[in-house]
Order: structure tokens, then C-alpha cells, then sequence
């Protein structure tokens, strides 16, 4: 098993490397770092909220957005340039199972949206602390009550958005090992994640009363194989406090993404195991 | 002791399209490659010679048939971790350096720690990539990628070597030293599997050769005993006269042989350029 962690902590380093040294990641983190800092140039546009969610939101909607297209278009550009350029033909002719290059591939390009999600979330932690700062100071002149945001609940989301996102790369990993051509696995990839943020409007379904054994069976069979992942989106109720998190809702989140990551790798591991090179 | 390869009633089909039609690429194929051996597969482009390789190691599935490498279940991770492959047309992480790519495919091959540093070392040296071994992978001529992925291939010291058309686009000195690098290894008592359609190249090298077509295989045997014309004889002969040559024939044909024809005997191109070209761009 050691040797079995050796080759994936192998695979993973060097699909990190090349996944860090792409353009397109470089370009969509200086697009999130712009839109976390331009969020404080744009506040005076706050429809009402307060400036802190303001910004926040920026924070979260570059986190979400640009981490939801890295994911899918850097997994499967990663899993398909080894399989393209002949370089898998190299690997897995090596004592190193199928199942050992998937999860390095994963490992690698989740450790990629790692960086990019720590590096935006510490620096929306950076432009809320500073405006906060001066937030208080005016509160304190002016008498009203101060708004405020909490780091530990920017910590807890950016781990709860990093695990999203681990769960797409290991939906966009199954995608791969059965697709044939990159551009199918980008397209049904993030169709995929489209349905995954859709995927509580079945939920809800389910729990209405229906006739038809059949929807039922759908709707079923729907909520179980599509991960949710508008359930990780608890930025507001962690960072900002506007509504209560339930005691053990976050490990609920944690404990259904770890899952869907585990099912979905093995399911791509399993497709993987018969593909032809 | 087992064969190094043994194929027996080897069939590939893939199916293609929508309809999935049928295209037969090996054929009831069965061969076996001796231990300690250069042996070559040759081949027109489309022969499944590759495809062949390809099962082999398990990247490929048979559609019937039984393959077994070095007495082992062909796909099994016991039975590549004793081989070493080199892909046609082969491409590394561009990144990476020669040093690093050796590195890596050494800690991937089970190499353990303590012997990586002199496995890699050794590796690049049988392939003359000690040099460039820091340079990127990027800036590597086609003749140093194929050397650098020689070294890839033999770094954890494989008993079986195979190696899918290692020349390909490599000129004549790359060639060259790639035929040295695989006499080194079969000195030392590995078995190549060389698949190529050089046909110079493997007749110097290789010690058996099988020849595919359309599948199947058309020829199998010892090189020596497969290019032997039994029914035909060479004669060297200097400062050869007129006179000398109508009383060579007039003996001959006194002893019921028939002298056919006299040629100047000829060098091959390969080895002229050789000797003019003493100088490789890459070193």
C-alpha cells in the first residue's frame, strides 16, 4: 500500500507542476485576485447589503465561478495531454495501476485548486479585515453597531469550496476515463456541474407527493448520483454570520463531499481499468 | 526457463465507428521471444506490430489469445515492474528535466531511494545523456528525446526491454548510438524487443526477426538463417584482371559452377555517412 501512495504522491506532484505552470490557471487567479480586490472599488454599488457582504460575495462569486471552470477544463485538459501526447503509454507500462494514475491526477489538480482557492480566499480574508478596521473605527465615532466577518468562517468555507471543487475534478475524472475527446469531457463536465448546483431542486421534489412510481424512481435515482453542491455554499452563515449554522451541518457538508469524491473516483477508476490507450 | 514473451494465438479486434465494425488488427499470432536476445518485430505501418507491443504490456486488452512476459501474467504489475518500454515517437513533461524525468520514472518503476541517485546516473550514462541530463526536456533534439527515453526505460534495470521504433525520425549518428545503447544492454544479458521498419538497422542488431503482415505473421527465425541464400556464394576478390577473371571461370565452370555475375562490392550509405559525419549535433 505504501508503494501504492508512493506512485500517486509520484503522479500527483508532477500533474501539480504542470497544472501550476499553464497559462490558464495563472490568467483565471489573476482574474479572481482582480475581482476580490476591484470588489473594494466597486462597494459604493452595494444595492443596501452591507459593504462586507459586499465584498464578500465578490470573494465567493471569483472562488465559485473561476474555480469551478479551472476545475473542469484543467482536470480534463491534464487527463487527456497525458493521454494525447502518449505520455500515459510511458506511465502505465510502469508497475503503476490504472486506479494509482486517476487518484495522482486528482491529487495533483486538487492541490493546484488548493493554492487557488487559499491564495483568493487569504486575500479576501486581507481586503474584509482592512475594511472592517475602518468599519469599526467609523462605528465608534458615529455610535452605530459595526459590522464584522469572521476568520474562521472564511477558513471553514474556503476548506467547504476546496472540497466542492474536489468533487468536481472527481466527477470531470469519470467523465474522462470514458470520454474519447477533450472537448466532451469539458462540455458534459460542466454540464454536470450545472446540475450539481440544480441538484436541491430535485431534492425538494422528492419530498413533495407524487403519483407517478416512475418520477419518483427519477428523482430518486437523481439525488443520489448528482452530488449536491449548492450545499457547500455556506459563505454567508460562516463568514458573515447572517444566519445560524446548524451544530454538525459543516461535518454533514464535509462528510457528503468526502463520499461523492470517493464514489466518483472509483467509478472513473473502474471505467479507466477497460479503457484501451 | 520460460520465454521472455511468449504469445500464443494472439487476436486484437477493435470495433470502430458507430456501427462498430470490425477491424482485425493482430491475427491468431504466436510467437516466442528467447531470453538474452535482440529480437525484431518488422513490419509495414498498419502490420499491428504496435498494437502487438501494446498487449503485451497490458495497455491493451486481446480480444483471444494467451500473452505471457518473462513467465508472468502479461499485465500484471509484478511483470512490468521487470520491463522497460520505449513508445514510438515518445513525449515527456517538457518541464522536467532529463535528470528529473529519469528520476521520476525511476520512483514510478519501484526504484527504491538509496539506489535512485546511482540507478539514474547509470541510466543516462548508457544513454551519453549525462551532459544534457540538466537541460529541459523541451530543448531536446528528437535523437536526445529518444536517448533520454532509453535511459526512462532502463533506469530500474529491466530484464526486457521493448522498444517501439526507437529511430523513428532520428538521423543516421542518433541511430547509431541508439544500436550501440541496445548491444550494451544485450551484453549484459537483457532481452530487446526491438519493432522497427529500418530493416538495416535490425538486420545489425537483431539476433531473431518475425515479420508481420495484415496481422499476421509471414516470417520467423534466426537473422543469419532468414537472409542466407544457401544456393549462392561470395567472393571477395582484389586487383581482379580480365585474365584473371575468364581463368576464375573457366575453373569454376570446370567443377560444374557458374560464375553469374561480378560486382564491386558496396558500403552502405549509413556506413559512409558514418565515416563522414564523425561528429554528433546532440553531444
Amino acid at each position: 500500500m505504501n508503494a501504492s501512495f508512493r506512485r500517486i504522491d509520484w503522479i500527483a506532484r508532477i500533474t501539480f507542476l504542470e497544472a501550476v505552470r499553464q497559462r490558464f490557471f495563472a490568467f483565471l487567479l489573476v482574474l479572481g485576485v482582480a475581482m476580490v480586490l476591484s470588489s473594494v472599488s466597486f462597494r459604493v454599488f452595494d444595492f443596501g447589503h452591507g459593504e462586507l457582504k459586499f465584498i464578500a460575495d465578490f470573494g465567493f462569486g471569483g472562488m465559485f465561478f473561476f474555480g469551478s471552470v479551472l476545475a473542469v477544463v484543467m482536470t480534463a485538459q491534464l487527463f487527456f495531454s497525458e493521454i494525447d501526447n502518449k505520455t500515459a503509454l510511458t506511465l502505465l507500462a510502469k508497475p503503476l495501476s490504472r486506479w494509482e494514475f486517476l487518484f495522482g491526477k486528482f491529487a495533483g489538480a486538487w492541490a493546484m485548486l488548493g493554492v487557488f482557492v487559499f491564495v483568493l480566499a487569504g486575500l479576501l480574508g486581507l481586503v474584509l479585515w482592512s475594511r472592517e478596521t475602518e468599519l469599526l473605527a467609523l462605528a465608534e465615532q458615529t455610535g452605530r453597531i459595526p459590522a464584522t466577518f469572521s476568520l474562521s468562517g472564511l477558513a471553514w468555507y474556503a476548506l467547504l469550496q476546496w472540497l466542492r471543487l474536489g468533487v468536481v475534478i472527481a466527477v470531470v475524472l469519470s467523465i474522462s476515463a470514458l470520454a474519447r475527446t477533450f472537448l466532451f469531457a469539458v462540455v458534459v463536465g460542466s454540464l454536470a456541474v450545472v446540475a450539481g448546483q440544480l441538484q436541491w431542486i430535485a431534492q425538494d421534489a422528492v419530498l413533495k407527493p407524487t403519483d407517478s412510481p416512475l418520477y419518483e424512481a427519477f428523482l430518486w435515482l437523481t439525488t443520489r448520483l448528482l452530488p449536491n453542491l449548492q450545499q457547500f455554499n455556506l459563505g454567508d452563515a460562516l463568514v458573515l454570520g447572517s444566519a445560524g449554522v446548524p451544530a454538525g451541518a459543516t461535518g454533514e457538508v464535509v462528510l457528503s463531499g468526502l463520499l461523492y469524491v470517493a464514489a466518483y473516483l472509483a467509478l472513473g477508476a473502474v471505467v479507466f481499468r477497460r479503457r484501451e490507450i | 526457463m520460460s520465454s521472455a514473451i511468449s504469445v500464443r494465438r494472439l487476436t486484437k479486434d477493435f470495433h470502430v465507428g458507430l456501427r462498430g465494425v470490425k477491424l482485425r488488427a493482430v491475427d491468431d499470432l504466436s510467437l516466442e521471444v528467447p531470453r538474452g536476445q535482440v529480437y525484431g518485430l518488422l513490419g509495414p505501418n498498419g502490420c499491428g506490430k504496435s498494437t502487438t507491443l501494446k498487449v503485451v504490456l497490458g495497455l491493451v486488452s486481446a480480444t483471444s489469445g494467451e500473452v505471457s512476459l518473462l513467465g508472468e501474467p502479461y499485465a500484471s504489475p509484478g511483470a512490468r515492474r521487470r520491463i522497460g518500454f520505449l513508445p514510438e515517437a515518445p513525449y515527456f513533461h517538457k518541464f522536467l528535466s532529463g535528470r528529473e524525468l529519469v528520476r521520476y520514472c525511476a520512483r514510478l518503476s519501484g526504484v527504491v531511494p538509496s539506489d535512485l541517485g546511482s540507478a539514474v546516473e547509470k541510466a543516462l550514462a548508457l544513454a551519453s545523456m549525462t551532459t544534457a541530463a540538466d537541460r529541459p526536456v523541451g530543448t531536446y533534439s528528437k535523437g536526445m528525446l529518444q536517448r533520454i527515453g532509453f535511459a526512462q526505460a532502463v533506469v530500474h534495470d529491466p530484464e526486457l526491454v521493448i522498444l517501439d521504433e526507437p529511430t523513428a525520425g532520428v538521423d543516421p549518428i542518433g541511430s547509431a548510438a541508439i544500436g550501440d545503447m541496445i548491444r550494451a544492454m544485450r551484453d549484459k544479458g537483457k532481452t530487446i524487443v526491438l519493432c522497427s521498419h529500418l530493416l538495416g538497422q535490425v538486420e545489425q542488431v537483431c539476433d531473431r526477426v518475425a515479420i508481420m503482415d495484415r496481422g499476421k505473421l509471414v516470417l520467423e527465425g534466426r537473422v543469419e538463417d532468414v537472409l542466407a541464400r544457401r544456393d549462392r556464394h561470395v567472393l571477395t576478390v582484389e586487383a581482379l584482371t580480365p585474365a584473371a577473371r575468364a581463368a576464375a571461370e573457366a575453373a569454376l565452370q570446370s567443377h560444374g559452377a557458374v560464375l553469374t555475375s561480378v560486382t564491386h562490392p558496396r558500403r552502405s550509405l549509413e556506413d559512409l555517412f558514418r565515416e563522414l559525419v564523425t561528429g554528433s549535433r546532440d553531444a
